[in-house]
């Protein structure tokens, strides 16, 4: 159940979270009407069909997207100059940065948040960006790791019942409005952290995380593309 | 992937389609189209039905089952009761009997620890225990007893040792609803059903909270809503819920100011000549409680001294002992005024868990009788529950101190001869004085021998006293060190009732046994054992027949019947014997259904009926009374009392309250005077503490609490406080504080508008975190009729810690 993979559709796994601040290089090339984004694909498993849509002669390099902790750079700048240190995963006080497991490949090992085992929970002072001395967490990225989405059809305020666990328990203000006991993401406030899909008691977890599709980059001027 | 992880994932993709298809459907048309179709098979899923193990609604899911393991679960689209909707709970039922911790082998205490023994030595030290001292042994049960345990527990008591001391955990839900329909009707249990939800214009919540504790019957009124439907729903509590944010009208009162409100409303009513003068001519008494020894019966008044005691409650009067404003008591009144209106009113553990439990029971069915909003589809006085079977075992199968199956009772003579008949014994066999009820039970049991203390042995059976009791520390936790106290707990997981146990027996749950259960709307469900327990666990049933065949093996006359025959003989077709107390033959016959058929004469004595086990088998649950008609079909009874519907008016009449408590057809309207809590809030304790449940767990959360998805939605208990309290005090939203009365401390977060908003100077802890027992702190002043304690009151207080 940790994996939303048997509840999304394809479409919900391309469509991911584009940071408001984009920077206009990023965006990606197309190529035959293809209607993703080339660096998102992989989250959260490789799926069969999707390695047929994405053939691995693909000239554009795919990276896996992330949850990383909070204030996290831009990928290539994360993978090249996090250290592995583990200074992160130690200062979380809610154990909810681990290491990326091996699936994620060349991401692996890295500090990433699995909101199901344990989410961001928004912390005033952020500890995890205080102990990152690389400075791959800064504050001076806003701290968002992504964004969530409620499947209606198995959220089980939306179908005729009563539930409140995910707007209760959302730590952003405004992240999660609701009408009529329904719930939906704000997602100009959303930050991703997860908690919303860690406490859900759907059948089914009606919560789909997704990751930041892109981040800024780090605004101390080591920006150079490690490709 | 593991065996496991398979077999979960196939469960969690069954009850995603249960979801995926659980708006309600209220079409009837529809439901008896599907009445029985179970979900498509799937990979070799057998589905077959079963009530839900958790609340007192009753919906009723469907089952998928596969290599022996509960695998998935779904909504009952034939159900009446849910119509395929199921609450958060429900969807995961099947995740209760899977906790990692599950009790499966016999464990006998040794010092500090426990030893695993055989069920054989098991049932011996039972046999010990009982036949040191009869008469000082109990059993406490409860309400998530199925009728055929509840049963059989009462016959090995009251039919087999002439011992009264057995009661149950529903002593502390629902016995003010009991002796409120006693007192007033005559007999037990609401007349209406959950039709009243779809029908009503009105709907007036007392102290209740249904969007939590009944989700999927708040749901159909809601529904109703979003389909263009106007419904006024009234909410009458001391704090803001969930509930609260669907009701049009909030009316925040004072503790006990339920019992003004009711009073006003009757009071407005009389004043302005508004009430229903030909129903209450034709079908009504008036009644008040004696003034010396007070008893259910009390003593009749005339219509113009209940207009006279009842004239001082104004709505000003009424607005400054309940808080609230005298124009809403007017308000209600004009609501009730108003016959082409039809007015439910639910309540539940906010007006049971009361020391005027019994009063505020009688007094606002006294308002829909006054009134005339009774008997017709909508206008109804009805309590829920919040047990499964809290109505058909409790209620229905007496399993409590006082009473006998049917709405017998142990001190009448005659009562006792019909039950001695029915189950064969010699006369005199049952005992003329009532047992000990619940809090005076465990009071006893704490007590040492040498300094009184009356009981030294209690068999507890479902449920979780541990937990549950109010003033632990004086009701539970003072067992121990009792050298000869001996506490037998059945259970299925390890629980703070298990940590001062002498002899845990490992039980089989739900669908891991034959069982039936009786809702709050009088509904008698049915469902057959699907999975094996795990490892040495085994039915409670049988383990209460396994020790009355051991005692009778050891020469307990008690155990035989007039003509020397086991208490509990179970015959084949063939007319011989089965062996039902080994295990290796209990289900070589239908045990369940043997005991139902004996069960069913009881419930002839008082108008209760029911149909054969076999009809249950094919239904997904009947309200009784259940009449055969002419043409052989079962019918069920919707609405009691009303000619149009219940069998038992006689022809013509349009009411006919036939066990009337003045034998004349019909109900009594109770005066009774407000009198303020037993404990207020005061200089050292300024904050009135209230208690309940939350959506996500059940009771004490021994289930729930072991279901991931539940327990992460809500992991722990937190106290809820206003937002101006807390700022007062110097106190941040999550920050760990310390609650105090005079009886214990309790240390938990603190969460500030959160699920619930209680106003300044109220805070509200839930029961169900066996980590914070909120029960070291409340009291236990009771109810004087029901003897059910008050866990919506005590005064309290709030400490900072670490400053």
């Amino acid at each position: 159940m940790n994996e939303p993979a048997d509840g999304i559709s394809r479409r919900d796994l391309l469509r991911g979270r584009l940071f408001p601040a984009k920077p206009a290089e990023l965006t990606p090339p197309t190529q035959n009407d293809s209607p993703a984004p080339e660096n998102v694909i992989r989250y959260p498993t490789s799926r069969p069909d999707l390695e047929r849509a994405a053939p691995a002669v693909t000239p554009f390099r795919r990276t896996i997207p992330v949850l990383r902790p909070p204030g996290a750079v831009d990928e290539p700048t994360f993978l090249r100059d996090c250290t592995r240190c583990d200074a992160c995963v130690e200062a979380c006080p809610h154990d909810a940065i681990v290491h990326a497991p091996e699936r994620f490949r060349e991401a692996a090992g890295t500090p990433m948040i699995d909101a199901m085992r344990s989410p961001c929970r928004m912390c005033e002072d952020f500890p995890c960006i205080d102990a990152c001395e690389p400075g791959v967490l800064t504050d001076l990225v806003p701290p968002v790791m992504g964004t969530a989405q409620i499947k209606h059809q198995l959220c089980i305020a939306h179908q005729g019942g009563f539930c409140s666990a995910c707007w209760e328990r959302c730590p952003v203000e405004g992240a999660i409005g609701v009408e009529q006991g329904k719930p939906e993401i704000v997602e100009s406030a959303c930050t991703g952290c997860g908690v919303c899909q860690h406490v859900c008691p759907a059948p089914t977890n009606a919560v789909v995380l997704m990751p930041a599709l892109s981040r800024p980059p780090s605004p101390t001027g080591s920006t150079e593309d490690p490709e | 992937m593991t065996r496991v992880e398979a077999d979960r994932r196939t469960f969690m993709k069954s009850a995603a389609m249960a979801a995926a298809s659980a708006a309600v459907v209220r079409d009837r048309t529809f439901a008896l189209q599907v009445l029985d179709d179970a979900p498509a098979e799937q990979s070799g899923v057998r589905w077959a039905k079963a009530p839900c193990r958790f609340c007192g609604t009753g919906c009723h899911v469907q089952v998928g089952v596969e290599n022996g393991r509960v695998v998935a679960i779904a909504g009952d689209q034939a159900a009446d009761v849910n119509k395929g909707l199921l609450c958060v709970k429900g969807y995961h039922v099947g995740l209760a009997l899977y906790g990692e911790d599950r009790l499966t082998r016999p464990l006998l205490r040794s010092g500090d620890r426990f030893v695993p023994i055989t069920w054989d030595q098991a049932i011996d030290v039972i046999a010990d225990r009982v036949g040191m001292a009869p008469e000082r042994f109990a059993i406490y049960g409860s309400g998530q007893w199925t009728i055929p345990e509840g049963y059989a527990a009462q016959k090995l008591m009251k039919g087999g040792l002439g011992n009264n001391h057995i009661d149950p955990n529903a002593r502390l839900c629902m016995a003010s609803a009991v002796t409120g329909f006693i007192a007033t009707y005559g007999v037990d249990e609401p007349a209406g059903c959950y039709q009243d939800l779809d029908e009503c214009d009105v709907l007036i919540m007392w102290g209740n909270n249904p969007a939590e504790m009944h989700p999927v019957l708040f749901s159909r009124v809601i529904d109703r809503r979003s389909q263009g439907e106007e419904v006024l729903l009234i909410d009458i509590s001391t704090r803001r819920t969930r509930t609260t944010e669907h009701c049009q009208e909030y009316l925040e009162m004072k503790p006990h100011g339920d019992v003004a409100i009711a009073l006003g409303i009757c009071q407005q009513l009389i004043e302005r000549g508004e009430y229903d003068e030909s129903f209450v001519g034709r079908h009504c008494s008036f009644r008040a409680p004696q003034a010396e020894n007070p008893t259910l019966l009390g003593e009749p008044i005339t219509f113009d001294e209940f207009k006279s005691r009842i004239a001082k409650y104004t709505p000003e009067h009424v607005s400054e002992l309940a808080g609230i404003p005298a124009d809403s008591v007017r308000r209600l009144a004009s609501l009730f005024a108003d016959r082409s209106l039809r007015i439910t009113s639910l309540w539940c553990m906010g007006m049971n868990q009361h020391t005027m439990g019994t009063a505020i029971n009688t007094l606002v069915h006294g308002v829909h009788l006054l009134s005339g909003h009774f008997g017709r589809p909508g206008d109804a006085p009805t309590s829920l529950t919040g047990q499964p079977s809290a109505c058909g075992t409790v209620r229905e199968v007496g399993t409590l101190a006082h009473a006998l199956p049917g709405g017998r009772v142990v001190a009448n003579a005659e009562h006792r001869r019909q039950c001695e008949e029915i189950w064969g014994l010699p006369e005199g066999r049952i005992n003329p004085k009532p047992g000990f009820h619940t809090v005076s039970m465990w009071e006893q049991f704490c007590t040492p021998a040498s300094a009184g203390g009356e009981i030294d042995t209690i068999w507890v059976q479902v449920t979780n006293p541990g937990q549950t009791l109010p003033n632990l520390p004086k009701l539970f936790d003072a067992k121990k060190g009792l050298e000869e106290k001996f506490l037998i707990v059945s259970e299925v997981y390890p629980t703070a009732t298990t940590q001062l146990a002498d002899l845990i027996l490992p039980s089989a749950m739900w669908v891991e046994k034959n069982g039936v259960f009786g809702n709050s709307e009088r509904r008698t469900q049915q469902w057959f054992k699907m999975v094996d327990p795990p490892g040495d666990a085994r039915d409670d049933c049988w383990q209460t027949i396994a020790v009355a065949h051991r005692l009778m093996e050891r020469g307990h006359e008690g155990m035989r019947d007039a003509n020397g025959r086991f208490l509990f003989r179970v015959e084949d077709d063939a007319g011989q014997e089965v062996p039902i107390w080994e295990w290796d033959h209990y289900y070589d016959v239908n045990v369940d259904r043997a005991l139902f058929e004996e069960y069913r004469a009881f419930t002839r004595l008082k108008h209760k009926n029911l149909a054969p086990y076999d009809e249950y088998v094919r239904s997904r649950g009947m309200r009784w009374p259940v009449v055969e008609q002419p043409e052989g079909v079962w019918r069920e009874t919707r609405f009691r009392f009303a000619g149009f519907d219940d069998p038992f008016v006689p022809e013509g009449e349009d009411f006919d309250f036939y066990h009337s408590t003045t034998g004349d057809g019909r109900a009594q309207i109770w005066f009774h005077e407000y009198t303020p809590p037993p404990e207020v809030p005061d200089d050292d304790y300024p904050f009135w503490l209230s208690t309940g449940r939350v959506l996500e767990h059940w009771h004490t959360g021994t289930m729930t609490r072991r279901i991931p998805q539940l327990s992460r939605a809500m992991p722990s208990a937190y106290v809820e406080m206003h937002r101006a309290d807390a700022e007062a005090l110097d106190i941040h939203d999550g920050e760990t504080i310390a609650i105090e009365s005079r009886r214990g401390r309790l240390e938990l977060p603190v969460w500030i508008g959160g699920r619930g908003m209680p106003p300044m100077g109220t805070i509200f802890v839930p029961f169900f975190d066996e980590s914070k027992l909120v029960n070291l702190v409340t009291l236990d002043a009771h109810d004087p009729f029901s003897k059910q304690p008050d866990f919506k009151k005590c005064a309290a207080r709030v400490v900072k810690m670490g400053g």
